[in-house]
C-alpha cells in the first residue's frame, strides 16, 4: 500500500466515524488531519505508519472529537436525552463516569414517576397518592389501601393535592438533576493519551 | 539522583498521578501556548513539548483544540501557507484569554501554597542523599 492510499484510507476511516456531526464541521475535521499527514510526511526521517500511529486508530480519534462535542453541547442543554447521552459515554471511561450516570439515571427517573403519578391520580384516585401508616410513607399506587376506608392503618394524606405535590416534586427532581449533570459536565476531563513524559516509559503513561 | 525504593504498585500509583495531574493542566497549556499569537496544531504540539515537556499523543491535541473552539475559547481561520497547503490557524478570543489569565492565577498560588508543604520532604530527601 502506499503512503498516498494509507492517508486516504485512514482519511476515509475517520470520515465514516464521525458522525452525529453537519458535513461542514466534518469535512473541516478530515481537512486538518490531511494537512497534519501532508505536513509530517515533508519529514523524510518520518514515516506514514508513524504518523498515523501517532494519530492513533481513526474510530478512537473521531470518537475523541464525538466525545467533546457531546459533552461541550450537553453541558450547555436542559434536554434529558442529551445529558444521558453524555453521561452514558462517560460511563464507559471509568468508575467516576459511571456513578454521574446512576446519579441521571436516578434523578430523571424520580421526576418522571412523579410526574406519571400526578397524570395517574386522576385516573385511579383510589389508588394512587401518599400513604402513610406505620412503617409506611410512600407515593405509589397501591392496590391495597383505599381512601374510602379511613380506619385502614395505611392510609392516603393528601387527596387531591397529591397532583400538585407531584408535580413540584417531579420538576424539581428533572430541573435539580440537569443542573447537577450539567455542572459534573463542565468539570469533565476526558481521557488524554501522553505517549511520553520525562521519566515514564510510554506505555506507563497511556491513559 | 537516586530514587526511592518503590514496589510496583507504588511506581504505578505514582505514574497514575503524574499522569492525571498533567491531564489536568493541559487545558491551561494549550490556552498558555497560544498567548503570543496563532499558532497551528503541529506547532502547538511543539511548543507544549518545547516549553513544558508535555508530549501528547499528536491525534489529541485536535478535538481539544475543536472543543475549545466550541467553547468560544479559541478561534480558527484556514490560511494559505508557503508549505503548499493550507493550515488551520487558532488563536485566543478574549474569554480563552481570560480563562487562560485565570487558570494561570490559581495555578500560581496553589503550586506557591503546596511548595511551603513539600518543601520539609524535599529537604529531608537531600540530606538522605547527603549522608
Amino acid at each position: 500500500m502506499t503512503t498516498e492510499s494509507q492517508a486516504n484510507d485512514y482519511l476515509a476511516r475517520l470520515r465514516a466515524s464521525l458522525t452525529g456531526m453537519t458535513l461542514a464541521e466534518r469535512e473541516d475535521i478530515v481537512q486538518e488531519i490531511q494537512m497534519h499527514i501532508r505536513e509530517r510526511s515533508s519529514d523524510p526521517q518520518t514515516s506514514i505508519e508513524g504518523i498515523l500511529a501517532g494519530l492513533g486508530p481513526a474510530d478512537e480519534l473521531a470518537q475523541q472529537y464525538r466525545t467533546g462535542l457531546l459533552v461541550q453541547k450537553a453541558s450547555h442543554s436542559i434536554s434529558p436525552v442529551l445529558l444521558l447521552r453524555a453521561t452514558l459515554r462517560w460511563a464507559t471511561t471509568g468508575v467516576e463516569g459511571f456513578l454521574v450516570f446512576v446519579i441521571a439515571l436516578c434523578g430523571y427517573g424520580m421526576g418522571v414517576s412523579f410526574l406519571f403519578l400526578a397524570l395517574l391520580k386522576p385516573f385511579l384516585p383510589q389508588y394512587t397518592g401518599l400513604w402513610v401508616g406505620p412503617g409506611e410513607f410512600s407515593f405509589t399506587v397501591r392496590m391495597g389501601g383505599t381512601m374510602t376506608n379511613p380506619a385502614s392503618p395505611v392510609h392516603e394524606v393528601l387527596g387531591w393535592w397529591f397532583i400538585p405535590v407531584c408535580l413540584v416534586l417531579g420538576s424539581l427532581s428533572l430541573a435539580g438533576t440537569t443542573k447537577l449533570i450539567q455542572l459534573l459536565l463542565r468539570r469533565f476531563r476526558w481521557r488524554v493519551p501522553f505517549v511520553t513524559t520525562t521519566n515514564a516509559s510510554p506505555a506507563m503513561m497511556a491513559l | 539522583m537516586e530514587q526511592p525504593h518503590l514496589t510496583i504498585p507504588e511506581i504505578e500509583t505514582a505514574d497514575k498521578w503524574e499522569a492525571q495531574m498533567r491531564k489536568g493542566c493541559l487545558e491551561m497549556a494549550v490556552l498558555a501556548s497560544l498567548w503570543h499569537g496563532r499558532l497551528y496544531g503541529l506547532e502547538i504540539l511543539r511548543v507544549l513539548e518545547r516549553d513544558s515537556r508535555l508530549v501528547l499523543a499528536e491525534g489529541t491535541i485536535y478535538p481539544i483544540l475543536n472543543r475549545l473552539r466550541a467553547e468560544g475559547m479559541v478561534q480558527s481561520q484556514w490560511v494559505e501557507a508557503d508549505a503548499g497547503h493550507p493550515r488551520k490557524y487558532y488563536e485566543l478570543t478574549q474569554s480563552g484569554r481570560d480563562r487562560a489569565t485565570r487558570m494561570a492565577k490559581t495555578w500560581t498560588e496553589f503550586s506557591a501554597s503546596l511548595s511551603c508543604l513539600i518543601e520539609p520532604v524535599l529537604n529531608e530527601r537531600k540530606m538522605e542523599q547527603t549522608l
